[in-house]
């Protein structure tokens, strides 16, 4: 609870995007990837969040500010969806009848998320800053 | 008249540095400690962010953020503490001026 709070908080929340990033650039590299060590196609990863207590409250016990939390990675999961199929009889991977299981990713929609990441992070960027700044002006007090 | 004004200022005389150590005995912290500890957490903050430095310098540090954040605590430290010494100098001169 002391003025470095805040910049802790963003802090986790700056690197819980950039695991969302991570997974986003996995889903996208995997894009055409038919072969994985678990077998058939790539699966598209969803990254989960949580709200944990904060680095200060885990380290001493002392209970923070009401309603302040961190935000964490809980979990990366495969997605559910089915997987595209695409007809191409020369693919190594293809069936009988010439159909390839192609990864479900939807590049539309991994962009969408990568901006979306793009902004959270920048947005905790800017409560880091505003953070410094509001710091700052409390030692200008009584100058 | 003088006697009431004489012992009454004996009485302030003993009265005064009484709770003023009792404080200090209960807090067990002068003013000295309380500098030392603040500028000891300083210095632990400059050798957090210049570890965190040379962290990311040997690619040990996953996140940039990390250590710019770390920066920025080390400096807003820094600053408090230069501010502190500069009030307990302004209070030492200001009393060094004090005409006797």
């Amino acid at each position: 609870m002391n003025i470095f709070t805040a910049m802790q908080i963003s802090s986790s929340g700056l690197k819980a995007q950039r695991t969302r990033l991570n997974v986003i650039s996995a889903n996208m590299a995997n894009m055409e990837t038919t072969q994985t060590p678990e077998g058939g196609p790539y699966r598209k990863q969803d990254v989960f969040f949580e709200a944990v207590k904060t680095a200060t409250e885990r380290d001493s016990g002392v209970r923070g500010e009401k309603g302040v939390r961190e935000v964490g990675v809980y979990d990366v999961a495969p997605n559910p969806r089915p997987f595209r199929m695409v007809r191409d009889p020369e693919h190594p991977d293809a069936d009988e009848n010439g159909i390839v299981l192609m990864p479900n990713v939807n590049p539309m929609e991994e962009m969408v998320d990568m901006m979306s990441a793009t902004r959270a992070y920048e947005a905790n960027v800017t409560a880091v800053k505003a953070a410094k700044r509001m710091a700052l002006k409390a030692l200008e007090i009584g100058r | 008249m003088e006697s009431v004004g004489l012992s009454s200022l004996i009485g302030m005389a003993n009265a005064g540095p009484g709770p003023q150590e009792g404080q200090a005995e209960k807090g067990g912290r002068g003013f000295a400690d309380v500098l030392q500890s603040s500028v000891e957490k300083v210095n632990d903050a400059q050798l957090q962010a210049d570890e965190a430095v040379g962290k990311l310098h040997s690619g040990e540090a996953k996140n940039i953020h990390e250590v710019t954040i770390a920066l920025e605590q080390a400096d807003i430290s820094l600053r408090l503490m230069v501010k502190m010494r500069n009030k307990a100098m302004d209070a030492y001169q200001e009393i060094m001026r004090m005409q006797v």
